[in-house]
């Protein structure tokens, strides 16, 4: 049991943990202390020194935001000079400030607003001379100098908790503003979190800007659907024009200050379907699906859904596809069979909370933005020594990334080898599992990878002090040729060693879809039915082209699988008149009401609980506690999983390139929205670019399995080696091909 | 005013006018009606008709052909008013007429225009539900939206909107400085200057 320290706020007995602080606590204890640029999921700014409050013995105020209380101390929030404090550094704060609250995006949810009328500043009694600033223009981003009053608050959450690090105060008294970085303009992944933290109106969304009062907005509580993070969001929607009774969503917003959200939640919410109600597509629907042989869909679908496929695939007697879902599927089969247990043991909370964590197999800053924050906490709050182990560096992870592990593509399996044997070399395991270690030929592991024997000593010793680890695998390994071995040594460190083990599923559902359904092996058939972002004879998709619509994941209820193994809920936040997968089911006699009374008959084997749709809570209190949906429960699995011997691992020689996102974009739907940047270029280093003999800005012909596709190549002068990244965001990519694949490119001569 | 503000009856021209009682008997009422009947009060009447009818002097106005000027301060159909200065709108989007209305009947749109200032691009008031509290005129910062004196509203339909290009001062009255300040509610006070308190400049 950990020491508490008592003592006194404003007579209220209160405790604290160690290393808590006085406003923590007073937070805790529903206590008001009023601040200005105090953010919970940042280290204090310190910069507005509202928060102060007296302590007794001590001279002077004290910053409660960042000082940690004594024993037996009595703590004082309000009086008289405590007020005038903070009714001087508001009438400091409102010098100047322009009075523009009838234009300003901020109106109504304005912290400087709101404070000025708590301290009833009715008028300016300081003079400073004002100053002509106009406004920066940075893409997503608007910064307007006149509106900031330098709380810091964007710059702590750039640097502390995304890892942009992409702004900076630059100081000079009065004149202080904020500046992108070391640049001209704002060059980072637009992650928006600077806007969502803004106390005033000085960071606004560009495409936002004067469309709507905070006040006239509803609000939709969801999650998003673009990864398998699962961050949650609101959608705020309002009636879009005096023509239609229908609204749009005019923005997306996150509890800033516990959760974070990427670029691709905030600004990429426009990939609802608009299609319109045709009952000669779904009578076509119907009779495709009654003389289907297999249904081929995607993972970015919900958990009833997926429930629905199912009892389709048992009622009609045909075939699941769904090689993404299948392959992460079997990889954590094959992971349950060695650790015993369904699910992975590890979550965004345990790799903010860690200090020390290795990622592999994953190009996680693209990937997966959830995974990425949570790492760059752990490395700014905790000192978290980071292990990336990847073939190719990532510019994006360089400020949190302590030591960049390369291995060479495909040579994974030895890798997990190596780490296995390095991590457990002092554990007590069993003599099998030691004799397997023992016999692992490391020469050539270590020779054949590229990862040498001073890098594991050197990790080895740097995780030697640290008590939270965290391995976290991607989705490289899911593809892997020897994917079932990897998670099987996956779950062998977890076994015998700290670490809990986060796998980063590639899609939104694909951990739901895999533990709702029993797919099949992808075959070529004839008459195969699409659902989703999928290919097939008759395509049933939100996605335009569609031959039945189906209203998108913003425009449907039903729940999915994230990350943390967290059932969370989706809203529906636009309306879509059209059919569902369960108007189709109730054709085909799978008979029930609505999609999501299938909510709380999800597989209770798999871990799902009774509980119906209408009864999962979807917000975080005021405390910061995650209440949304519920966890999987932890279901014990039978423990026979055999460890295999190492293969020789692959050599990949010739053109290679890597299927991977540029930041903002995962799938079709994000390449449907409107705002977010869409990247469609190959982009290859200087050292590729020569090996392949292309140069900047020549249109290349990528040929890579049965797939062609063409495209501009862009040198990226932040890339490294002999791996070009190939976007997959606008094409469909085979997913069960591994991810980094031997290709041939041809300039294309015009 | 102050002739009205002195209630004491005593003073200033009060006097008691002599009724007489109501008869409560038949007799009473038979005498009442012989009295009226015969004193020819009816032709006094007819008289006043009679010689109004020549002399042409005529109190009555024939609506709809003539109106009775409105007073400044009647809240009728809404107006949106231009800037002295430079003949542009007054309205600068900020939605509180829209966020205050009892009725819910004021509906606005705003968009960026191509100089970064806020416009706006739909503007609504559905008269059916307008009760014409003046709450809009009050809270607009800016005076741009007042009432008006245009008070036929009648429509076959219980939805009557009108629009902001409806509502404008047209930019030929406003050229001829025509335009009409609204003096009812939420009009600016008279010595508002003087309680205006000024930014110190004392640098």
């Amino acid at each position: 049991m950990e020491k508490m320290i008592n003592f006194k706020i404003d007579g209220q007995n209160v405790e604290a943990k160690k290393g808590e602080t006085i406003l923590q606590v007073a937070r805790q204890n529903d206590i008001y202390i009023p601040t200005m640029c105090y953010i919970s999921k940042t280290t204090p700014c310190a910069s507005c020194r509202m928060c102060v409050v007296e302590a007794e013995g001590v001279d002077g105020f004290v910053l409660s935001c960042n000082t940690p209380p004594t024993e037996g101390i009595n703590i004082t929030t309000n009086n008289a000079e405590l007020e005038q404090e903070r009714v001087n550094i508001m009438k400091l704060y409102d010098v100047n400030h322009p009075l523009e609250c009838g234009v300003c995006d901020k109106s109504g949810e304005c912290d400087l607003q709101n404070k000025t009328l708590e301290f009833d500043v009715s008028q300016q009694n300081f003079t400073a001379r004002d100053q002509s600033r106009g406004i920066e223009e940075w893409g997503l981003i608007n910064y307007d100098p006149a509106l900031c009053i330098l709380c810091e608050k964007c710059t702590h959450v750039c640097n502390e908790v995304i890892g942009d690090d992409a702004i900076d105060v630059k100081f000079g008294g009065y004149g202080s503003t904020i500046i992108p970085k070391n640049a001209e303009t704002l060059d980072c992944t637009f992650c928006g979190e600077c806007i969502a933290v803004c106390p005033v109106g000085a960071l606004i969304s560009s495409d936002f800007k004067y469309s709507a009062n905070a006040w006239e907005l509803s609000r939709v509580p969801s999650t998003c659907a673009h990864c398998s993070a699962g961050c949650s969001l609101e959608y705020e929607l309002k009636q879009s024009s005096r023509e239609t009774t229908a609204s749009s969503i005019y923005r997306v917003k996150n509890n800033f200050e516990f959760t974070s959200l990427c670029g691709a939640g905030r600004f990429g919410f426009d990939f609802d379907n608009k299609a319109e109600k045709s009952e000669v597509a779904f009578a076509n629907a119907v009779e495709a699906l009654q003389n289907a042989t297999a249904i081929r869909f995607s993972s970015v679908i919900t958990n009833e859904e997926a429930h629905i496929l199912q009892l389709l695939k048992e009622k009609l007697d045909i075939k699941l596809f769904n090689e993404d879902a299948r392959l992460y599927g079997a990889f954590m089969k094959s992971y349950s069979s060695v650790s015993g247990k369904l699910h992975h043991s590890g979550s965004l909370d345990a790799i903010k909370q860690s200090d020390a964590a290795i990622i592999i197999g994953s190009r996680v800053a693209t990937d997966n933005p959830g995974v990425r924050y949570a790492l760059t906490t752990a490395s700014r709050h905790n000192g978290a020594k980071i292990i990336y182990a990847h073939p190719m560096e990532d510019a994006l992870m360089q400020n949190s990334v302590t030591q960049f592990m390369k291995y060479e593509a495909g040579s994974e399996e030895g890798v997990i080898a190596l780490l296995a044997n390095e991590l457990l070399k002092d554990a007590d395991i069993s003599n099998e599992e030691r004799a397997y270690l023992l016999d692992l030929d490391l020469g050539y592991l270590e020779a054949e990878s590229n990862v040498g024997d001073d890098e594991l000593k050197l990790m080895s010793k740097s995780f030697a002090r640290s008590s939270q680890k965290v391995l976290i695998v991607g989705s490289d390994l899911f593809a892997h040729k020897r994917a079932l071995n990897i998670a099987k040594l996956v779950a062998l460190i977890e076994k015998y060693s700290e670490f809990s083990v986060v796998m980063i599923p590639s899609e939104v559902n694909s951990a739901g879809v895999s533990l709702l359904c029993d797919l099949d092996k992808d075959e070529n058939l004839s008459s195969v039915v699409a659902y989703g972002d999928a290919k097939g004879d008759f395509v049933i998709s939100s996605l335009e082209g569609a031959d039945l619509a189906v209203g998108a994941l913003n425009q449907q209820e039903g729940t999915v699988v994230s990350i943390d193994n967290r059932v969370l809920p989706m809203n529906v936040a636009l309306s879509f008149d059209g059919y569902t997968l369960n108007d189709l089911a109730k054709e085909l006699d799978v008979e029930k009401e609505n999609t999501i009374d299938y909510t709380e008959e999800l597989k209770s084997e798999a871990g799902f609980k009774a509980i119906a749709f209408d009864d999962l809570e979807n917000f975080l209190d005021s405390y910061g506690n995650d209440v949304r949906g519920y966890i999987l429960d932890e279901v014990e699995c039978e423990m026979n999983g055999e460890l295999e011997t190492v293969e020789d691992l692959p050599e990949f020689n010739g053109t290679i390139i890597y299927h991977s996102n540029p930041v903002l974009q995962f799938n079709a739907y994000t390449n449907a929205t409107k705002q977010l940047e869409k990247d469609r270029t190959l982009r290859g280093s200087a050292q590729f670019s020569t090996a392949a003999r292309i140069s900047d800005g020549d249109r290349v012909l990528v040929s890579f399995g049965s797939q062609k596709i063409e495209r501009i190549f862009k040198l990226d002068s932040e890339l490294k080696g002999t791996v070009a990244l190939n976007p997959t965001f606008d094409i469909s990519v085979d997913a069960s091909e591994y991810k980094f694949i031997k290709s041939k490119i041809e300039r294309v001569v015009k | 005013m102050e002739q009205f503000n002195n209630r004491n009856v005593a003073e200033g021209g009060y006097y008691l006018v002599d009724i007489e009682d109501y008869p409560t008997d038949g007799w009473g009422k038979f005498k009442r009606v012989v009295k009226r009947t015969f004193r020819g009060e009816l032709f006094v009447g007819l008289w006043v008709v009679l010689r109004e009818m020549i002399r042409f002097d005529l109190h009555t106005i024939s609506y709809p052909e003539e109106k009775m000027p409105i007073g400044p301060r009647y809240r009728a159909i809404h107006e949106m008013k231009r800037l002295w200065e430079s003949d542009t709108e007054r309205c600068i989007g900020c939605g509180l007429c829209e966020k205050i209305c009892i009725s819910d009947c004021i509906r606005m749109d705003t968009k960026i225009d191509e100089n970064s200032r806020k416009e706006v691009s739909e503007y609504t008031i559905n008269l059916g539900r307008c009760i014409f509290c003046g709450y809009c005129a009050e809270v607009c910062p800016e005076l741009a939206i007042t009432h008006g004196g245009e008070y036929e509203n009648a429509s076959d339909q219980r939805e009557h909107f009108v629009d902001y290009e409806y509502m404008l001062t047209p930019i030929d009255v406003m050229k001829q400085n025509a335009q009409k300040e609204f003096e009812g509610y939420g009009a600016i006070t008279p010595h508002e200057d003087e309680r205006v308190k000024k930014t110190p400049l004392a640098y």
